[in-house]
């Protein structure tokens, strides 16, 4: 066996197609590596936000999480946090509850207990469970319905089944669902509209909250500024959803039946002719007109700038960051930046962007940072400036870089000033 | 509810202690899980390896994979990684996965030991379990696989069982534990190497430091006749002891670790009363409270009166409203996730 890491470039990649991807670059190929680059892989809780955290986004809820002691081991962590440290709660399992599922029968007693222990009631309690539920085939709607008669509070399931990790809902897609399924129906406000998908709210500066503004959208809502249930509530109202991010679509088509709120999804874009033409696309979709000119000049701008400053750096991309690798690198190399080096995990949605790169960047190396062979990635052979990304970091840690995984949320032309301003700031 | 969790979180489970042990011991350590277990244990239970490079992996379990049991699939894929990794030995630890679909390890064990050249080991985890467990597999399955000659006794050699982050909460555990023996000192899991498993039978005596080492040490004794004894040098030398002269004192942590803050009081305090208590350790009968859930914590308290608490911070909040002497945090990593380091 060679000891060095598999890389193929970008121009192969393209050739061979998205139904021949290599099998060192598919996650179910091979063991997954575990290296602090593939933390967020594994764990999206570790740092950031997993399902367990992600269940509290609903305002005055507390979570029960049924498993055994090692699923909830991390969220230890979490409970240093105040925001979160008397809102966990835990049943544990033990080896006979894991074969038989007799657990089941203590759940409702479990929500009871807790209700009954805090000063105030909770709104809601979401219930997690795992990948043993996920076997065991438990009826967890069932189950909460009892729980919720039991206690006198909704109670919701969370379903953090690591095993559909690559399945048609996956947990971060299926927490996404639970949050806003406490919504109830409410008379529509023209002037109200949601932004799904992140658990963390945009910038204050992102330009979409003007542009929403400018046509009389006046009450935009996000999960993680709710401040009280009554507020969260009020999402049931919007006119419309933007989904943001992929993984809240479900959600949105959920919304979209039960509460007849339509969705628009928009993606986090970094090539500002994109961003406009999705702007442009949304103002069709709504049938207003959306002035971004002033937006997109000072994206131009900064551009520019940056290029004129730093327009020989070489960078790396990794994916533990708030984009899409391989659609950061594009925007990246079709600015004339160079980027040598991704380490990400290419599939059907964003191979459309590896195909373009391939063309004006053919010789990009894809690495996968899951690939046992990543063990001896030697970054001396690379020719990096900078790294973009936690995990790009971790590989060159001694080179200048940005995390990019800040928990407020860039997005749009606010996006791009924000990441040009964060290099120039390290490579200054 | 006995298994109901209102204050606390869970405590290390038993895979974390399993690789604590191997951790250091240049193997290929997969963790047969989803992908959640391991980033568990590296993110949170395993803090050495932010600055260690290790061959961890996680065995990527699907859904497929779990109903399936392809476990022929799964075999191919730890041969692989243990190829790639070019390591001493691999080691495949279960989860709640495997023991949900009664995945049989000792088949798997055979499977991936057909096709490699190093020593496989097979270490059936369910994560329902204390890491204590974990790790006492760990050390058993080591000495059995590679402390298999009876060398000769080389004089002023010790043994050191037990000894990892989980429960000396350092990570200069190794150091601290050599500042209190002398003589060629080999801490098996921290600091020491496999070689010193190969060559355990020749170490004059064994120290135990936390009951995960236990069953180890027996087992020594047993095959090589190498004689042991209990103590946990060094673990309560951070904590700042005051006037305890007449104080009802109660210890809580691993069950060696609170004797060995017992003695020390003791020794300075002998008018003290001392009481130790453990969440951990069901085999020991060394402590005077064996605590199996938050009520059990909290009626130990409703019912004694203590002066002085030593113990893990994240105890303080079962009685926070019934315990109103003063509470000296004796950190376990097992329990807080904390490190001495970072308090």
């Amino acid at each position: 066996m060679s000891n060095t890491a598999f890389y193929i470039t970008a121009k192969n990649l393209a050739e061979l197609g998205k139904n021949n991807i290599p099998s060192e670059l598919l996650s179910g190929k091979n063991l997954v590596y575990s290296s602090p680059a593939t933390l967020a892989f594994n764990s999206p809780g570790a740092q950031g936000f997993g399902v367990k955290r992600a269940g509290l986004a609903v305002p005055e809820s507390v979570m029960l999480l049924v498993s055994p002691g090692c699923c909830g081991r991390n969220t230890a962590a979490l409970g240093r946090d105040r925001k979160y440290a008397d809102r966990f709660y835990y049943l544990l399992q033990d080896d006979t509850d894991i074969v038989t599922g007799r657990h089941l029968n203590r759940i409702p007693e479990a929500v009871k207990e807790i209700c009954s222990s805090r000063p105030v009631p909770p709104k809601a309690v979401m219930i997690c469970i795992t990948c043993v539920d996920a076997l065991l085939g438990t009826d967890m709607e069932r189950v909460c319905r009892k729980c919720s008669e039991a206690a006198g509070v909704p109670v919701v399931p969370c379903y953090m089944y690591a095993l559909t990790r690559e399945g048609r809902l996956p947990p971060m897609a299926s927490v996404r669902r639970s949050v806003y399924s406490l919504l109830k129906k409410r008379p529509k406000k023209s002037n109200a509209c949601n932004l799904l998908g992140y658990f963390s709210p945009l910038a204050d500066e992102c330009e979409l909250y003007k542009l929403l503004q400018s046509v009389g959208v006046k009450n935009i809502r996000e999960l993680s500024r709710m401040q009280s249930f009554e507020e969260y509530e009020l999402m049931a109202e919007a006119n419309f959803n933007l989904v943001l991010n992929s993984e809240a679509r479900y959600a949105a088509q959920d919304m979209s039946k039960k509460l007849e709120i339509p969705f628009i999804e928009l993606n986090n874009l970094h090539r500002i002719d994109k961003i406009h033409a999705q702007y442009m696309a949304l103002a069709q979709a709504l049938n207003v007109t959306l002035d971004d000119e002033k937006f997109y000049s000072e994206s131009a701008k900064i551009i520019k700038n940056f290029k004129d400053k730093f327009g020989n750096l070489r960078f790396a991309v990794g994916e533990w960051l708030n984009a899409d690798s391989f659609e950061l690198a594009l925007s990246l190399a079709e600015m004339g930046l160079q980027v040598n080096e991704i380490y990400g995990t290419i599939g059907e949605s964003n191979f459309v962007y590896l195909k373009k790169l391939a063309a004006i960047s053919p010789a990009t190396k894809v690495y996968s940072n899951l690939s046992p062979t990543m063990l001896y990635y030697d970054k001396r052979e690379a020719k990096i400036d900078f790294a973009i990304g936690q995990d790009a970091m971790y590989y060159h840690a001694d080179k200048p870089g940005i995390k990019w995984n800040s928990e407020v949320r860039q997005f749009g032309y606010q996006a791009v000033n924000d990441l040009f301003s964060a290099i120039g700031e390290v490579l200054q | 509810m006995k298994s109901l969790l209102k204050y606390l979180s869970p405590f290390a489970p038993d895979l974390a202690g399993a690789v604590s042990v191997l951790f250091e011991l240049d193997g290929v350590i997969v963790i047969c899980d989803a992908g959640g277990c391991t980033g568990n244990i590296c993110g949170f239970d395993e803090p050495r390896w932010f600055t260690h490079k290790s061959a961890l992996f996680s065995a990527g379990l699907r859904d497929m994979d779990a109903i399936l049991g392809r476990d022929r699939m799964l075999a191919d894929k730890l041969i692989a990684a243990a190829k790639i990794s070019s390591r001493k030995f691999m080691a495949v630890i279960g989860s709640p996965v495997p023991a949900v679909i009664a995945t049989d390890f000792p088949a798997l064990q055979r499977m991936c030991q057909k096709a490699l050249d190093i020593p496989v080991m097979a270490l059936e985890a369910s994560g329902t379990k204390y890491y204590e467990v974990g790790a006492a597999q760990s050390y058993i399955t080591l000495f059995k696989t590679f402390a298999v000659e009876a060398l000769p006794v080389k004089s002023g050699t010790i043994g050191v069982l037990g000894a990892t982050p989980l429960d000396y909460s350092t990570l200069e555990a190794a150091k601290v534990i050599r500042k209190h023996l002398t003589g060629d000192v080999r801490i098996y899991g921290m600091g020491g190497t496999l070689d010193d498993v190969a060559k355990a039978s020749e170490v004059e005596k064994n120290i135990v430091v936390s009951p995960a080492g236990l069953k180890a040490a027996e087992y020594l004794k047993k095959s090589f006749n190498t004689p042991y004894e209990i103590a946990a040098p060094g673990i309560a030398d951070e904590l700042e002891i005051g006037d305890l002269s007449g104080k009802r004192v109660l210890i809580v942590h691993q069950n060696f670790a609170a004797l060995e803050l017992k003695k020390r009081i003791l020794k300075e305090y002998p008018d003290a009363e001392v009481a130790t208590g453990s969440f951990f350790n069901a085999v020991s009968k060394d402590a005077d409270f064996k605590f199996n859930s938050e009520e059990d914590f909290r009626k130990v308290f409703a019912e004694n009166s203590f002066d002085v608490v030593y113990a893990d911070r994240a105890f303080e909040r079962i009685v926070h409203n019934i315990y109103k002497g003063s509470w000296v945090d004796f950190p376990h990593f097992a329990v807080s996730g904390k490190l001495l380091e970072e308090l």
